[in-house]
């Protein structure tokens, strides 16, 4: 049952965009599963680490300039530059994760949330090297064929079969972690850090691996976000609000789920989206909204509401 | 010379702001250990109070803080009382997220209601500054200063001379043995709460003069709010007091002899050292 559900989902993630192909729909659901990865990337940390990151922008906007950079300075294709910007990303997090994992609970959410204003000011100021507050710009995306057809970067349709796959893989990411030693540590370090310490497990190390593969994921996002959207300045992608707004994705869709991220980008990213469309501005007031519902009456999110609803009925 | 006399001027009148959004931000942490995210909203809400007072009803940014005060006080009972109360068992990490929810929503619901445009409170007697000794002090803000010491100073009669700011400090002291010794822990956490967003919010009317509003503002100040505390010690008065008036000096100092782009950033980098190697403060009083 659950095998056939699991295989339906694929199918249909890859099907969307032949059953319904207007162009706000394909934009809708490339931000869904582009928020479903920060989602999960977050969660990969916050969920079952339990540690509470408010700078995971730092992580996405690190991505999206290298993948920026490489492909503006050096020639070299974004494809490339989304993986590389992950790694990157991945390295980021090494000296943050032993800096501010010496600080525990609020303590440690407030020291990213102040590593990621100092990084973003940094990009905002180095000019020669993110050009400022002007930002970066990519007028075309290379050439490439694909099937024996060169893909046309104006249609968004490519741009969906990019992000379905990142974001497989951060599900698929999410899945084997759970099943892992590094999984198990993070959740006995989430549950009692002290006891965690205490049976033998290296907290700093495996909160730090943690960090880097949660901020591995924010690194593709945020290259994916720099060739989608083909611009890219400081404030667009490390600012505070786009932190917060991973964590509200994870935790309204269920923290320490693997499909928590999914449901939460699908809730909040579709309505965002489409009080965008009509308000223009505002559109973070569901997320607030949301997020002070689920705290309040659904810690374990609405997926983890779901799926203990499943698991207790069956 | 002329030049460091007037960054310490100048750091000392934006500090002794900050240090009243940093006193309420930190009451309400040692009472009920909140990690309040909403603060700095708060203090926007101040902000647009004093420019609604001066474009509906035509009355002084400063005098409208008799309005407000009790206004942001009532709010602030509200909040708590139907919005927080529930979620302050569940650990201080529900919290965070719950008021950094609550922050979102406030912020986008003002960004709703007023738009994102810029917007500034012009005074006709403060087109000129001030000129004592050949140093330049804006009006808005020298008046502002004047205000926040006389608050600051009420507030700090309030907290050690009467017996709710007595029981405020027990509470934030130890709760449990405050309970034993007959203090309504309940009742005093409403009061702190209030009173925290209703010195926030009078810090944003005092500071609506000289800033820029606009809905999202809360942001930076909340984050600097932070550096405060922590400098200071979280949950400690008198340090949030000195952290306040010493990011103030130290911004002003920094965008004079180290580059301006940079002075946001010396602020968090002080932040991070003091978490990282004082964590009860640079004045040890706090409690981590």
């Amino acid at each position: 049952m659950r095998k056939i559900v699991i295989v339906l989902a694929i199918l249909l993630l890859f099907a969307a965009p032949w059953i319904v192909s207007a162009p706000f729909f394909i934009h809708l659901m490339i931000m869904v599963l582009m928020w479903t990865v920060l989602g999960a990337s977050w969660n990969i940390l916050g969920g079952f680490t339990g540690q509470v990151s408010f700078g995971h922008a730092t992580f996405l906007g690190a991505g999206a300039y290298t993948t920026m950079i490489l492909y503006l300075k050096l020639g070299i294709a974004p494809w490339y530059g989304i993986p590389i910007g992950g790694l990157v990303a991945a390295l980021i997090a090494l000296p943050i994760g032993f800096i501010c994992f010496r600080l525990r609970g609020p303590y440690f959410a407030l020291s990213t949330l102040a590593v990621a204003e100092i990084i973003r000011l940094v990009a905002l100021n180095w000019e020669s090297f993110t050009n400022g507050p002007v930002g970066l710009l990519i007028t075309t995306l290379p050439e490439v064929t694909f099937g024996g057809k060169s893909i046309d970067w104006e249609n968004k349709i490519p741009f969906y079969y990019i992000i379905a796959v990142i974001a497989l893989a951060a599900i698929v990411a999410t899945y084997i972690m759970s099943r892992t030693r590094l999984g198990a540590y993070s959740l006995a370090i989430r549950e009692d850090i002290d006891s965690a310490e205490a049976i033998g497990i290296n907290t700093v190390q495996t909160r730090v691996a943690a960090l880097s593969l949660s901020a591995f994921f924010a690194g593709v996002a945020g290259g994916f976000y720099a060739m989608y959207f083909r611009y890219i300045d400081p404030d667009a992608v490390f600012s505070i609000a786009l932190s917060v707004e991973m964590v509200f994705i994870a935790v309204v869709g269920g923290l320490t789920t693997v499909a928590g991220p999914l449901i939460g980008a699908i809730v909040l990213v579709t309505f965002g989206e489409t009080f965008r469309q009509i308000f223009l501005v505002g559109h973070l007031i569901f997320y607030g909204l949301m997020m002070m519902i689920v705290i309040r009456y659904l810690p374990e999110g609405i997926w983890g509401k779901l799926r203990l609803w499943f698991v207790t009925r069956h | 010379m002329e030049t460091f006399v007037q960054s310490i001027v100048s750091g000392l009148l934006t500090g002794s702001l900050y240090a009243m959004i940093g006193v309420g931000l930190t009451v309400i942490f040692g009472v009920m250990r909140i990690i309040n995210m909403a603060h700095g909203d708060m203090v926007m809400f101040g902000m647009y109070g004093a420019f609604l007072s001066i474009t509906f009803l035509k009355i002084d940014p400063f005098l409208s803080i008799l309005i407000w005060i009790p206004l942001a006080f009532f709010i602030g009972v509200f909040i708590y009382r139907f919005l927080l109360k529930k979620i302050v068992p569940a650990g201080e990490l529900n919290t965070l997220l719950y008021t950094a929810g609550l922050s979102l929503f406030i912020a986008n619901l003002v960004l709703l209601i007023a738009t994102g445009d810029y917007r500034t409170i012009k005074l006709k007697y403060a087109i000129m500054p001030l000129r004592p000794f050949g140093i330049s002090v804006p009006i808005p803000l020298a008046i502002a200063f004047g205000m926040a010491i006389l608050i600051t100073i009420a507030l700090y009669w309030f907290l050690v001379r009467t017996d709710t700011g007595r029981a405020i400090r027990a509470t934030s002291q130890e709760p449990e043995a405050a309970a034993l010794m007959g203090v309504n822990v309940d009742r005093t956490a409403i009061i702190t709460f209030a009173l925290g967003t209703a010195l926030a919010c009078s810090a944003g009317v005092l500071l609506a003069p000289s800033l820029y509003l606009y809905p999202t503002v809360g942001e930076i100040l909340v984050a600097k709010c932070f550096v405060i505390v922590v400098l200071g010690g979280l949950g400690s008065v008198p340090g949030a007091i000195a952290g306040g008036v010493l990011l103030g000096v130290v911004e002003s100092l920094g965008a004079v002899y180290v580059s301006v782009p940079y002075k946001d950033a010396i602020g968090f980098v002080i932040f991070l050292l003091v978490l990282l190697f004082r964590p009860s403060g640079l004045f040890g009083v706090g409690k981590s």
